[in-house]
Parts: C-alpha cells; structure tokens; sequence
C-alpha cells in the first residue's frame, strides 16, 4: 500500500468512538464476512443459498428464543445447528435460578428433590466464579 | 481423486509469491500463488470436509462455521495490511491450482476492475445504537414479573395509561433514532467513496442493548481515515445519548463485487 500513511499498522479495532477495543462478536464477523465477498464459482459446488439460508435461520432462531421460552416452547434446544454452549448456559441459568430460589427461602424443602444433586455439583471447586456468570448470562 | 483442495482466501496485487506469515483455515499454511497479475492467496484444505457433500453438512453446524469464518477473515485482514484486497466469497474451492488459473483467467477483467476500486481503501464499519429508553414503573419488559403487582397496586386503568404513554414514547424514540441514523449515514457518506446500508443486527448475536438505528459500511480512502473518523466523533459528540460503534479499518468485504456475473 503505497498511501498507508493514515492507515494504522496495528490491527483493526472495533468499539465505541474513543472507547476501548473489543474482540469482534459472531455477530460482527458473520456480518462482515458471511454473505460478502466476490463469487466465482470454483469446483466445489456449494449453494450459497445453503449459506443465506443459515444466517437466517440463526437470526430467526436466535432472536425467538425469549419468545419461545415465554411460551413454553424449548424444541430448538436440541437442535444440533446451536452450540452446546448455549444449551449449557441455558442449564446453567436454570440450575442458579433454582439455587437462589432455595437459598432465599432458607434452604427449603421445595427444591430438594430436584435441587439436591445440583447443589451438591456447584458447591464444588468452581464456585466462586459462577455468580459473576450469572450476572451476565441470567436475564 | 487427491484429498486436499485448495482454498482461495482474496485476490490481490502485488504481493510477495510464497508462504505468508498469517495461519489459515485449521491453522494451515497459506501462499501466494501468482496467475497472470493476479495473486491468489490460497491453502490446503481437506475433501473430507470440504467436498461438496460434507460442506453442506458443515455450513449448517454453527460451530465449525464461525471456526472457519473466524479463519477466513484473519487471513483476509492479513492480506488486507500489504496488498489491496478483493475478498471471495466463504468456501471458494478448487480441486487444484490449475482449476484456479483457469477461473483466474476467466475473471481477469472484472477481478482488475474491483482491485482498483478498492486499492488505498479500506471498509469502515459503524452502528449507532439508541440505548432502551427507561420503562416506568410497571410497564415495559423488565418488569413483566411485576406487572401482577403493579397492577394490584395502582388499579387497571391506571396501568393501562401508563402503559399507553410508554408505548407513545417508543415510537417517538424510534422515530428519532431513524432520523438519527439518516443523518449519520449522510454526513459519513459524504467522507466515503462508497457506502452500504446493512440491516440492523440482532441483539442476541451482537449482545448490544437498546435499538440499533444504524448500520452502514463504508469505503474510506486511506488518507481520508483520520477525517471520517473525526466527522464520527463531531457527530457521537452531538448525541451523547447513543451508542455511536465503530469498526475498521477492515477489507472492503461489502464492496467487492464483480460488475458483471
């Protein structure tokens, strides 16, 4: 590049004007690079309309999910296109839930049948790192 | 039938033939391989994966997806810091270099045309972002687990005004983010050599909060940068009440495309 005067060598950043930088969400790097770029056909015969078609299902999936759960309706947690991250931090809001429920009413009977295992679980070694999740992924 | 294929990442221009430093899809080795003017920046990847039957599968698994995108466009921006650039589209695959050159060749001209609309240029990404205004009191999403008590509280009907008045107010909000986000565009595109509208992100996948009002990619000269980015300050420093993002330099992967198909 021959007027790369103004364009700085360190890498490109992404974030508020004046703010820090931030690593790019999936969002971003879907966008940017997903249904972009020069189409030559090469040997590989892949329908790019496969491809559009994704990103659309990711949007539609992704932005019913609080729909969905108002509803009652859980079928796209066993769809194996959402990662099980997801499914995990899902399990893990529900599982925290229901421990905050029982520790605000004294540890009561109500969740012991179910909650009794859990508890046991998370009062393991990783404890102490799961509220600060919680604050982030729990709505 | 061989099991590698070869995976073109961009085309650019004058470029040093050989192995380049980035890493690229699964860490593969990536070089640059010369046809005519053109440099193609090319690697190894597997048939197993991504022949045309197992590619299909693939694109549908989220995970392997954004792997593979995330690779893409680390290579692309590589290419992007010491050559103009002209990204492919995801998964451009050939099964040898010569089903490339022949391609090559056969988009010559076009592949030229979008090098030298792109060359000193690089892609700028910004949104603007209208924060969620704040519900009163027993209305609005988060307090939907309140509304029984709020209810309870304070009678039907009053709640229903409110209710009323919240819903008057958001649609003068985004009212006024559409305006705010025209105006942007606007004053960013009169900075840049070419600009693009792109739909709204989701929130979910972007993790932002509020109303995203805009979303534009624009084509920056390289020695225009320091004054888009300065026109952007002016303008985020006029509306202190949103969420002005900004992105880039990136390659100019929303504008490069081939005049003719």
């Amino acid at each position: 590049m021959s007027e790369s005067t103004g364009v700085p060598a360190a890498r490109p950043y992404s974030g508020a004007v004046g703010g820090r930088p931030q690593p790019a969400s999936l969002a971003d790097v879907l966008e940017r690079v997903l249904d972009k770029g020069i189409i030559i056909a090469g040997d590989i015969r892949v329908n790019l309309l496969d491809i559009e078609l994704l990103t659309i299902k990711i949007r539609l999936l992704v932005v019913s999910v609080d729909k969905a759960q108002e509803m009652g309706i859980d079928w796209w947690r066993n769809d194996p296109m959402l990662t099980s991250q997801e499914n995990d931090l899902a399990e893990e809001n529900r599982a925290l839930r229901e421990r905050v429920r029982a520790l605000e009413s004294g540890g009561g009977p109500a969740t012991e049948d179910e909650g009794r295992g859990r508890a046991h679980d998370e009062a393991g070694a990783d404890d102490e790192r799961r509220p600060s999740r919680a604050d982030g992924g729990g709505r | 039938m061989s099991t590698s294929a070869r995976y073109v990442y961009a085309i650019s221009r004058g470029l040093r033939p050989g192995p380049l430093e980035v890493r690229g899809i699964h860490g593969a080795e990536v070089e640059v391989v010369r046809h005519l003017d053109l440099d193609a920046v090319v690697s190894d990847v597997d048939l197993a994966e991504f022949g045309e039957e197992p590619l299909r599968e693939n694109l549908e698994q989220l995970s392997w997806l954004e792997d593979v995108v995330r690779d893409h466009d680390r290579v692309v921006q590589a290419v992007a810091q010491v050559g103009p650039t002209a990204p492919l589209r995801l998964a451009t695959v050939f099964l040898d270099d010569d089903g490339m050159r022949a391609r090559l060749f056969e988009w010559r001209f076009a592949l030229e045309q979008v090098l030298d609309r792109v060359t000193g240029r690089h892609e700028w990404s910004v949104k603007v972002v209208l924060p969620p205004a704040p519900a009163p009191a027993g209305v609005g999403p988060g307090a939907a687990t309140h509304a029984g008590d709020a209810q309870a509280a304070a009678g039907g009907a009053d709640y229903l005004r409110r209710k009323k008045e919240s819903l008057a107010g958001r649609v003068a909000a985004e009212e006024r983010g559409a305006e705010l986000g025209r105006a942007v565009h606007q004053a960013l595109a009169g900075r840049a050599a070419a600009s693009r509208l792109l739909p709204p992100q989701d929130p979910r996948l972007s993790g932002h909060t509020g109303t995203m009002v805009h979303n534009g990619a624009y084509l920056v000269a390289d020695d225009e940068h320091e004054a888009f980015v300065e026109r952007l300050r002016e303008l985020t420093a006029q509306h202190p009440d949103v969420v002005v993002d900004v992105g880039g330099p990136w390659p100019p992967y929303s504008f490069a495309m081939l005049e003719q198909r």
